[in-house]
This record gives C-alpha cells, structure tokens and sequence, in this order.
C-alpha cells in the first residue's frame, strides 16, 4: 500500500504554528518579491482569493477583508517541512519526499500491522497535527497514482474530511468518477485538452482506456499512468526523481533595475543556480535561455531574450557567464525599467554519454567546477562567486510581511507570557 | 550533526595518544534537554507569574508538544491569541500561575484555548549570550 500525506495550504499553515493570533484569520502568503499570492489559507479560500494572481490587483480587497499577509518565510517552511516529514516517516518502512509539502509513504512490512487503513490515516493526521500543528491530508491506495487521487478526495471531495481510502473496486470508481482528468497525477493541462477533444473527462474514463493502445497515441507515461488508476503498481521511486529537461533561474527585482552592470550582474548570479543545478544532476546545456523585461502591468512594456548556443554542451559557469556578457548588449535598453530578469539552460544531455569534439578543445574544466562546488558546498553558497555578481545584492528578495524565524534564530523565538 | 573530530597524521608523529582509543562523542545538551526534536519548540519565558515555581522572566523554556497532559502539568497553552506558560488544572479547567498576584483563570467556551504543548526544561541564563540579547529587549 502506499499514501500521499501533504500539508494543506502548507505555507499558510506555517505562518499559523507560532503566531496563535492569526489562527483563526484569513491569511495568504506571497511569492518572491512579494509579487502573487502563492498560497492561501482555508479560511481566505472562503473569501475567493485567486491563487497565483498579482498581489498588488487585490490588495484593496485583502485590506478590507483583513486578510494577515505574509512574505514567504523560507527558513520556517524549511525547518517546518522537515518535521513534518519526520514524523509521517515513523508509520511506513519507505519514504519518499516529493516536494516541500508532500511524501509518498510506502507500506510493506507495516502492512501486517494495519487492519484498517482509514483509522491508520486518521492516525497520521492527528500525530502530525499534534506533533507540528501542521494540517495534512492523507490518501491510501495500492499504488503511488491511485493514493494521490486519494487524497485529492481527501481534500476536495465532500464527506472525507482529510482522509481517503481506496481499497475497494468500488471506493475506486467512486472517487476517480468525481474527479476530473486534468486532476490526475502525470496528466499535464495540454494533454488533459486533447483527452477532452477524445470524449475523456474523468480520471475513471481514462483508466478505462486501453493502455497499449493510449502508448501509441500519447506516450510510456500515460500508459503507465492508467495502469496505475487501475491498481498496477509501474512506478517507482527512481521514475519520480528523473533528470530534469530543462533548468531555469528566474525573480523579479526588489527593486527595479536600470543599469547595464546591475542587470549583468543578476543574470550572471542566475547563471550561477542553473550551472551548479547542471553539474548536480550531471547534465550539460547545449543552450541558453537568457532574457529580461519591465513590468507587463506598466506603459512601454519591453522584452527581450536571447538563445546562446555554445559550440558543445557544457555546465561550466564560467562559459556560461561569459554568454551573458555577450548577449547583454542585445537584451538591455536604455531607460527601460527592467522587473524581472533570467536564464534557463535548454536542450540538455547527459554528461555520462558525452560526445567530445575532436577539434575544438574542451570548455568544461571539469575540475575547476568540482573544486567550486566543493568549496560552496562547505563554506556556504557564495563563498566562491563570480565577480560580476555584486555582493551587494541590491535586486535580492523584496519581503515586506517576513514573519519571524521562530525555530531557526536565537532573536526570533516565540515569547511566551508567564 | 555529530562528528567524532580524526586528526590528519604527519608524517612525522610522537606517540600515539595513550587515550586515542577512547575517544568518545562530547556530551550534547540538545540529547539530554531534547527527547522529541520533531515535537519540541524553544520559547522565551516573559513575565512574572510563574516564579514560584522557578520559571523567571527571560528564561528559555523547552516545550514538547508530544507528551499527554497531565493534571497539574507546567504547559503552553494559546490562550486567547497568545502562547501562556501556566499550570493546568484540569478538574477545574483553569490555568493556575505560581504567584500570589495572579489569580486562576477559568478558561470559558467562549474563550479561544489549545494546549501547545508540556513545559519539560528550563534553562535559565545568568552570563548574557549575545544571540540572545535582541530577543531579551
């Protein structure tokens, strides 16, 4: 058996574990930058508050309805999300991290020790709940798909009160009946589109599809996908954690920028993510994304970017920023108040299967990034950097409503009243 | 992190430590004062009311939100919006200080009351620590 525990509204929730004040009240959290809402509590759910939309469109609104704001602490989410995990970690033998907020928990010896999943669910919820005063919802089934449409039911569907199961032939059909397609787990919103044209609305429409047949239309994943919705187990851990095909390096400014050797300098500290991110997965980019633009909500709006190709794959940050320094000239503008800037490295491959050139002499300097990165690793992010990136980060993270870091720093622990 | 320190020998060494054998882990405060990391919290203690049984204004208070609450039990409790460190009576379901000046409250319906969590230590801080300075003011 497996379950997916995840926190519900995972950033709001946080902010409620050492502020009691703000318990009972509408509370959303914002982005980087304090730019969109990116998460928000049950109680504001009731208020509509759009998810993701900007926050300065609503302020008025949240005003009104005295909404607490709160910049995204990540210090406290960190520290928060480990409990969490540790805890849900005591009622399986495998765990599975998946993201800040959610775990794949893996039942095979403890499997002799449940004889009814739905209380064993409830259990987790209320030891997580007591241990961190987290909220999470827990959804059980015998495979990984299967459980996340369990909690999917746990948390939306009425009557299930943060707790689904499905055991049965019929809790299967039930709950993938009430559920839309786009919500399964590996179904993207494009693909969910095109099963829509087909006449597939549901997740149990498509698990009623023949998978051999679905692998020739779309691909391995949903074939695999809908085996899954049928209670065939084809995932496993390795397939979640694949490579990924893209890496990107993107904020917004805490400030806008204006000036060639900020903006540079940006760019260049993003460059830095994306190559160390390459180098950790072992991947190398044959391009590079690299663009910058003012604010879409403001007069004039402009955009630019550029795709680098470098002459062979590499995740040398030193190559890397040396194409920032020549597309720059291309991308920055005069007078232009730049909002947001970034890079994304593309078409990568991997670092294993190589294909050196024979004529042109290798730009990786492997071990000089290793040393780097080893350096960083010990000393902190930044110890080493380039010398365009300023130390100064003057476009660094604007966050006007930090709450905080109540279990991370000595200054910000919670006072108690005696 | 605990990390048993192994020294780089030179090439040219003396004796080998007699005691090399024995080294050991040093004693860490957090295993003593923390039985629960997952479920412990660090707090400052604000206020008076609690002296009599030896918790002073400033002190740091270790709070263990997994242990069952016994009758008469040192806990932090919201009381009302605010983190309360104070003796639960549970028959009377009021929150005792330890101070002649504060009186017992009755905790009502109408009132916003959880308990957080058990008050298992107390560390109180006699040498100033810097790191702890901003949060004493």
């Amino acid at each position: 058996m497996y379950a997916l525990v995840d926190a519900t509204s995972f950033y709001a929730s946080a902010e409620k574990v050492f502020d009691p004040s703000i318990r009972h009240k509408p509370v959303v959290v914002l982005t980087n930058n304090d730019g969109c809402i990116c998460a928000v509590c049950p109680i504001a759910k009731k208020l509509n508050i759009p998810k993701f939309g900007p926050y300065f469109k609503i302020k008025h609104y949240l005003a009104k309805h005295n909404v607490v704001i709160r910049s995204s602490n990540y210090e406290l989410y960190a520290d928060l999300s480990e409990r969490m995990m540790n805890v849900a970690a005591r009622f399986c033998d495998n765990q599975h991290i998946y993201s800040i907020d959610e775990c794949f928990l893996h039942f095979k010896q403890f499997t002799k020790l449940v004889d009814n999943w739905h209380d064993y669910g409830y259990q987790i919820r209320k030891v997580v709940w007591r241990e961190t005063r987290l909220p999470v919802g827990v959804g059980i089934a015998n495979t990984p798909t299967l459980a996340k449409a369990a909690n999917h039911a746990a948390k939306k569907l009425p009557g299930y009160n943060g707790v689904a199961v499905i055991d049965t032939e019929q809790s299967r059909k039930s709950i993938l009946a009430q559920m839309n397609v786009s919500d399964v787990w590996g179904i993207g919103s494009r693909l969910s589109k095109k099963l829509m044209v087909m006449g597939v609305n549901t997740a149990l429409e498509l698990a009623n599809q023949c998978p051999k047949q679905m692998r020739k239309q779309f691909s391995v994943v949903v074939e695999r996908t809908i085996n899954e919705l049928n209670g065939i187990v084809c995932l496993s851990w390795d397939d979640v954690k694949e490579p990924k095909q893209e890496i990107f390096s993107t904020r917004s400014f805490g400030q806008r920028v204006t000036d060639y050797n900020a903006l540079k300098s940006a760019l260049t500290s993003h460059v830095n993510i994306v190559a160390r991110k390459l180098r950790k997965q072992n991947s190398l980019a044959k391009k590079l994304y690299i663009f910058a633009h003012s604010s879409q909500y403001q007069d004039n709006y402009y955009k630019q970017s550029v795709i680098v190709q470098f002459p062979q794959a590499t995740n040398n940050t030193l190559v890397m920023a040396n194409a920032v320094t020549s597309a720059l000239p291309s991308i920055f503008r005069q007078g232009v108040l730049f909002y947001k800037c970034g890079v994304g490295a593309i078409e990568l491959e991997s670092n294993r299967y190589r294909q050196p050139d024979m004529f042109s002499p290798d730009l990786n300097n492997e071990s000089l990034m290793q040393c780097f990165d080893m350096i960083n690793s010990r000393y902190g992010q930044g110890t080493l950097s380039m010398a365009t990136e300023s130390k100064q980060h003057s476009w660094q993270m604007k966050r006007h409503f930090l709450s905080p870091s109540y279990t991370t720093k000595w200054s910000d622990i919670p006072r108690i009243s005696c | 992190m605990k990390i048993i320190p192994i020294y780089i020998e030179a090439g040219v060494s003396g004796f080998e430590s007699p005691a090399a054998e024995y080294k050991e882990l040093g004693l860490s405060l957090d295993e003593l004062l923390i039985e629960n990391p997952t479920a412990t919290f660090i707090g400052l203690a604000s206020g008076e009311s609690m002296q009599g049984i030896g918790i002073f204004d400033g002190d740091l208070l270790i709070v263990d939100r997994s242990k069952q609450v016994k009758n008469n039990a040192v806990i932090v409790a919201n009381y009302n919006g605010c983190f309360v460190c104070k003796t639960l009576n549970k028959t009377h379901a009021q929150l005792i200080s330890a101070s002649q000046i504060h009186p017992p409250i009755t905790i009502t319906t109408s009132d916003d009351f959880q308990i957080e969590g058990v008050v298992t230590r107390v560390i109180r801080i006699l040498e100033p620590i810097r790191e702890l300075n901003q949060c004493m003011l």
